[in-house]
C-alpha cells in the first residue's frame, strides 16, 4: 500500500476531506455538543428557556425511576451481546472455514436479510411470537401443548428482536478478524501435534479477539439505543432508556430532559468503549502481540 | 470413546448446523410475512385458510402509501449519491493519505457507526429543533436526507476502504508511464479499478437508507417514509396489508442483489476462465 | 560507446534522512544493454525510477536524448517501463492493455490494430489472446504482453524491473533468451534491474553493479567476472574463493606471498591486478574451476594447500568439493568435471593446487 502524505494546501486533499469533514462537523459534532449544551436549560409551557442552570441534571440524578430504567437498559444489553457472540462466533467460523462451496450465497443471504426493513421484520416476529402465532402453532402440531410459549409483550420477546437484528453486526466483525488467520498458523499448530479442539483455543480463538471485542462493542452501543423491539415486541410493558428519551420528547415535550437522557445514554456506551479500549491495549502490551 | 473422525464430522455437523439455524433465524419473520402477505383471512394466525391476493389491491389503494414510497424513493436515491461520493473520498483519505488531523478525521467520519440510530436521530432533532426556530424552517424529508447521509456514510466508507485497500498503486505508475495524464489515470484505471466497491457502496445505502426507521422516524416530522408507514400501522393493529407491503419491499431489494451478484460473476469470469487451456 | 541515449550524473536521492543514492553517474548508450546490479536496498531500483521519472532525484543531472529531465513527468519521457509484477490492468483484456498508450496518443483505430497485431506477432503470443484478459494468461505470457505494452509506443528506453523474479527457472531461461533477442532486432536501449548477476552477465552489454546507494563498477561481463574491482564484486557471481596475502609493487607488476603456501613469492602481471587495488585486505581471487586435486608432484609456479574433505556436492556436470583449511575461515571451492569415479569422500586429507599467475589480485 503507497501512502501519499498531503498537505492542507493541497487542493486535493480538501477536496476529498474537506466536504465529508464539514458535514460531519455541521450534522453530527455541532448537534451533540447542542445536546450537551440543552441538559442545562428549561422549557416552561412547551417552551425553550435558555436559563443555563443544573436543573435538569438535579431531577435526573433525584429521581430513582430513570435509574431503574437506565439499569434495565444496560443489563439488556449485557444479555443481548452475550447471546449474540454466541450465536455469532460459530456462524461466523463455520462461514470461515467450512461451507466453502455456498459461502458467497450465504454472505448474500445473510446480508439481505440484515438490509430488510426492520419494522417489517420486527413485525414478522409480532406474528410468530404471538399466543395463536406461528411458533405455538408449529410446537403444537409437533405435539407440544397449544400456547406454550408465551413471549410476546414480555423482555424476552424484547430480547429475541434485539438480538436479531443485532446479531449480524458480531458476524461480520468476528468472521473479517476469522479470515485474517494466517491458515500456516493452523497447520502449524496441527504439525506441532495440537487437535482440532486445542489449536481453536490456543490459536484460532486468540487470534480472533479483535474481531470478538469490537462486535461485542458495537452490540453493546447499538443495543442501548433499542425502541421498536421494547416497544412493538415488548407492548411497552417494561421500557427501556429509548422509550423514556422518547416520552420526554413526545409526550412531555421536555427537550433538556430528553437531552440529558441522551447524554447519559451517550457516556453508558463511552465508557464501555474506552473500557474496552484500554482492555485491548493492556493485553497487547502484556502479551506483545496485537488483541 | 469416540473416534477422533467421528468427532471431527460432528464439530463440522454442528457448525453447518449453526449457519443452518441462524439463516432460518433470519428468514424466520421474512417468510411469515410472504406467506401471510397471500391469505385470504383478516386474521394473521395460522392455518392459512385461503390464497388471495386482496391484501395487495388494499395496500395499493391505501391514500398514503404511494405517498410513502415516493418519498421513501426520493430519500434513498439522494443519500445514497451524496452517502457514496462523500464514502468513497472519505475511504481515499483514510486509507490512502497520511494528513495533519487524520486522527480527528477518522474518528469523526466513523462515530456515527458506533452510535444507536435512535441516539442520532435525538441528538439531530435536537439540532434542527434549535436551528428551525432560529432560521425558520421545520423537520421534514429535507433534514431525514441528512441525517441518513451522517448515519449511512460511515457504511459506504467502510466498504469501499477495503477496495482502496487492496488497491496495487503500480498500476497507476503504469499507466503514467504510457502517457497518462492525471485525469486519465483515474478514468482508465483508479475509478475502474475502486467500481465494485463504489457500487456495492451505493447497493448498501440505498437498502440502509430504504430500510431506516429510526433516524426517519426522528427527523421526518409530518412526512412519512415507508418504515414509518408500516410503524404507524402496526401500533394501530395489525392487519394483512403489512405483510403484503414487506412482500413487495423485498423486490427492488431482490433486484439490486442480484444485478450485484450478475455483475460479480461477470467479473470473476473475466479472472478464471482460459486458465486452464492455457 | 556511442552517443549516449542516458546522461545521469551525480544523481543523489534522499528519502527524509536516509540517503538512498550517493551522487551515481551513469551513461547508456543509444541501442545499448545495461543492466543494474545488487543487493536489495543498494539503491537500483531507486535509480530505475528515477530514470523513468516516478522519482525526482534530489540533487543531479538527468539527460535523456538531450534533454534535461527534470521536472518533466513519466508520462512525456522517452521511457517505457516494464513493472517487476507487471502491472497489468486487470479491468482490461490483453489488446487494451497493449494499446493503451495508443489510445492515449488518439492514435488512428486501425493503425493501433494493426501495431497490437505486430506487437502480438513479435512477442509469438496467439491473435485470439487479444480479447483475453491477464489474469487468463500465463506466467509467461502475461510477462509477454507487459513487454508488448511497453514496447508499443516504440520508445527511446525500455526499462525493466526485475520483471522475470517471480518465474520459474525454465520459464526465465526462455524469456531470458527472447529478451536478448528482442533487443538485438529493436536496437532500442535497454536498462534492466536485476538482483541476479548470472541474469546480467548473460543478457547485458554493460553491468552496473551498486552497493549501499554506490556505483562499485560498471564494465562488460567479461570485466565484471575476471577482472572485478573488489572482493564485493567478485563475490557477487557465483561462489569464488579469496586467498589472503601480501603484495608489493616490483619491476613487472605485484609480487605476492601467502604464509600458507611454501612456495613463496610469485609474481602476478599487471593485466591481473584490479586497478583500484589498496592495501586494505588484499587477496587473490581464485575461481573453483582453477583449482586441481594435485595427486603427484606440483606443477612449475603451481602452488599448493593442504586440507581436508568437509562435503562434496554432485551437480551432474560437475562435482563441487569444499576443502577446509587449516589458517583459512571459509572453505575453499573447487568445481571439477563431473565423473563416475569420486575423486575424494569426505573426511579424505587432500593436496589442492592452482597457478596464481592466473589468479586476480584484488583488495575488499
Amino acid at each position: 500500500m503507497r501512502i501519499e502524505h498531503k498537505s492542507w494546501n493541497d487542493p486535493v486533499l480538501v477536496a476529498t476531506v474537506a466536504p465529508l469533514a464539514l458535514a460531519m462537523v455541521a450534522f453530527f459534532l455541532i448537534p451533540l455538543l447542542m445536546t450537551a449544551v440543552l441538559t442545562f436549560q428549561t422549557t416552561q409551557y412547551y417552551r425553550l428557556v435558555w436559563t443555563w442552570d443544573l436543573k435538569i441534571w438535579t431531577e435526573v440524578f433525584s429521581k430513582p425511576h430513570y435509574w431503574t430504567i437506565m439499569m434495565r437498559t444496560v443489563t439488556m444489553a449485557l444479555v443481548c451481546v452475550v447471546l449474540t457472540v454466541l450465536i455469532a462466533f460459530p456462524a461466523a467460523y463455520a462461514l470461515a472455514t467450512r461451507l466453502k462451496t455456498f459461502k458467497t450465497q450465504i454472505q448474500i443471504l445473510i446480508i439481505f436479510a440484515f438490509l430488510t426493513d426492520a419494522v417489517l421484520k420486527t413485525f414478522g416476529w409480532i406474528l410468530i411470537l404471538d399466543k395463536n402465532g406461528v411458533a405455538n402453532w408449529l410446537l403444537m402440531h409437533v405435539g407440544f401443548p397449544p400456547e406454550m410459549l408465551n413471549l410476546l409483550f414480555t423482555p424476552a420477546g424484547t430480547m429475541i428482536g434485539m438480538v436479531y437484528n443485532l446479531v449480524a453486526y458480531p458476524m461480520f466483525t468476528i468472521y473479517l478478524s476469522l479470515v485474517r488467520i494466517d491458515r500456516d498458523l493452523i497447520l502449524a499448530a496441527y504439525d506441532a501435534g495440537a487437535s482440532r479442539i486445542r489449536t481453536f483455543f490456543e490459536v484460532t480463538l486468540p487470534l480472533s479477539r479483535p474481531g470478538l471485542y469490537s462486535g461485542a462493542v458495537l452490540v453493546f452501543v447499538l443495543s442501548l439505543g433499542a425502541f421498536l423491539e421494547p416497544k412493538v415486541l415488548g407492548g411497552g410493558t417494561s421500557p427501556l432508556a429509548s422509550e423514556l428519551i422518547r416520552q420526554s420528547f413526545e409526550t412531555r415535550v421536555n427537550w433538556p430532559l430528553g437531552a440529558a437522557l441522551t447524554v447519559v445514554l451517550i457516556a453508558i456506551g463511552a465508557l464501555m468503549l474506552a473500557a474496552c479500549a484500554a482492555f485491548a491495549l493492556r493485553r497487547t502490551s502484556s502479551t506483545g502481540r496485537p488483541a | 470413546m469416540m473416534s477422533q473422525r467421528m468427532r471431527n464430522a460432528l464439530v463440522d455437523t454442528m457448525l453447518v448446523g449453526t449457519v443452518v439455524l441462524l439463516l432460518v433465524f433470519f428468514y424466520a419473520p421474512i417468510a411469515t410475512l410472504v406467506a401471510f402477505s397471500f391469505t385470504s383471512s383478516r386474521v394473521l394466525t395460522l392455518p392459512i385458510e385461503g390464497f388471495s391476493l386482496q391484501w395487495y389491491g388494499e395496500l395499493f389503494d391505501k391514500p398514503d402509501f404511494w405517498p410513502a414510497v415516493r418519498n421513501s424513493a426520493a430519500v434513498a436515491t439522494v443519500s445514497t449519491i451524496f452517502a457514496t461520493v462523500l464514502g468513497t473520498a472519505g475511504a481515499v483519505a483514510w486509507i490512502r493519505y497520511r494528513f495533519r488531523l487524520q486522527g480527528t478525521f477518522r474518528a469523526l467520519t466513523f462515530a456515527p457507526l458506533l452510535f444507536p440510530q435512535l441516539l442520532l436521530g435525538v441528538v439531530m432533532l435536537l439540532w434542527f429543533s434549535v436551528l428551525g426556530s432560529w432560521l425558520g424552517f421545520s423537520t421534514g424529508l429535507a433534514t431525514v436526507i441528512v441525517g441518513h447521509v451522517v448515519y449511512i456514510t460511515p457504511f459506504a466508507l467502510v466498504v469501499v476502504a477495503v477496495q482502496v485497500y487492496g488497491f496495487d498503486e503500480t498500476l497507476e505508475d503504469a499507466a503514467r508511464d504510457a502517457g497518462a495524464s492525471g485525469w486519465e489515470v483515474f478514468r482508465e484505471v483508479t475509478f475502474p479499478l475502486l467500481w465494485p466497491g463504489i457500487f456495492s457502496a451505493a447497493i448498501f445505502s440505498f437498502l440502509l437508507s430504504w430500510g431506516n426507521f429510526y433516524v426517519s422516524y426522528s427527523l421526518a416530522g409530518t412526512a412519512r417514509t415507508l418504515p414509518i408507514f408500516v410503524y404507524s400501522g402496526i401500533a394501530v393493529g395489525s392487519s394483512p396489508i403489512y405483510p403484503a407491503l414487506a412482500t413487495v419491499n423485498l423486490v427492488p431489494a431482490l433486484l439490486l442483489v442480484i444485478i450485484a451478484e450478475v455483475l460479480r460473476r461477470r467479473a470473476l469470469k473475466r479472472q478464471a476462465s482460459g486458465i486452464s487451456e492455457s | 560507446m556511442t552517443s549516449p541515449i542516458i546522461d545521469a550524473s551525480g544523481i543523489v536521492k534522499d528519502y527524509g534522512a536516509a540517503r538512498a543514492l550517493h551522487g551515481v553517474s551513469l551513461q547508456i548508450g543509444t541501442g545499448e544493454f545495461v543492466a543494474l546490479v545488487g543487493p536489495s536496498g543498494c539503491g537500483k531500483t531507486t535509480l530505475l525510477k528515477i530514470l523513468a521519472g516516478f522519482e525526482e532525484p534530489t540533487d543531479g543531472r538527468l539527460e535523456i536524448q538531450g534533454v534535461d529531465m527534470r521536472g518533466v513527468p513519466a508520462a512525456s519521457r522517452p521511457t517505457r517501463m516494464v513493472f517487476q509484477k507487471l502491472a497489468l490492468f486487470p479491468h482490461k483484456t490483453v489488446a487494451e492493455n497493449i494499446g493503451f498508450s495508443l489510445k492515449l496518443q488518439k492514435v488512428e483505430k486501425g493503425q493501433a490494430d494493426s501495431r497490437i497485431r505486430a506487437m502480438l506477432d513479435l512477442m509469438h503470443l496467439k491473435p485470439d489472446y487479444l480479447e483475453r484478459y491477464p489474469a487468463q494468461l500465463s506466467g509467461g505470457e502475461q510477462q509477454r504482453v507487459a513487454l508488448a505494452r511497453a514496447l508499443v509506443s516504440q520508445p527511446g528506453v525500455l526499462l525493466l524491473d526485475e520483471p522475470m523474479s517471480a518465474l520459474d527457472a525454465k520459464l526465465k531461461k526462455s524469456l531470458q533468451a527472447e529478451l536478448k533477442k528482442l533487443h538485438r532486432e529493436l536496437g532500442t536501449s535497454f536498462v534492466l534491474v536485476t538482483h541476479d548477476l548470472e541474469e546480467a552477465m548473460m543478457l547485458a552489454d554493460r553491468i552496473c553493479v551498486m552497493r549501499s546507494g554506490h556505483v562499485v563498477q560498471v564494465g562488460t561481463p567479461t570485466d565484471i567476472y575476471y577482472r572485478p574491482a573488489n572482493m564485493f564484486v567478485a563475490g557477487f557471481i557465483g561462489e569464488t574463493n579469496f586467498l589472503p596475502v601480501t603484495a608489493t609493487a616490483s619491476s613487472v607488476g605485484m609480487d605476492v606471498v601467502s604464509p600458507l603456501v611454501a612456495a613463496g613469492k610469485t609474481s602476478i602481471a599487471p593485466e591481473h591486478v584490479s586497478p583500484s587495488l589498496s592495501a586494505n585486505g588484499t587477496a587473490l581471487l581464485v575461481r573453483p574451476e582453477t583449482i586441481r586435486f594435485v595427486k603427484g608432484d606440483a606443477a612449475p609456479g603451481e602452488w599448493l594447500l593442504d586440507g581436508q574433505v568437509e562435503e562434496y556436492f554432485i551437480k551432474g556436470a560437475s562435482t563441487q568439493y569444499r576443502i577446509r583449511i587449516r589458517g583459512l575461515d571459509a572453505a575453499v571451492i573447487m568445481d571439477l568435471p563431473g565423473s563416475i569415479v569420486l575423486p575424494a569422500v569426505v573426511g579424505e586429507a587432500v593436496r589442492i593446487g592452482f597457478d596464481p599467475a592466473q589468479a586476480f589480485l584484488l583488495s575488499e
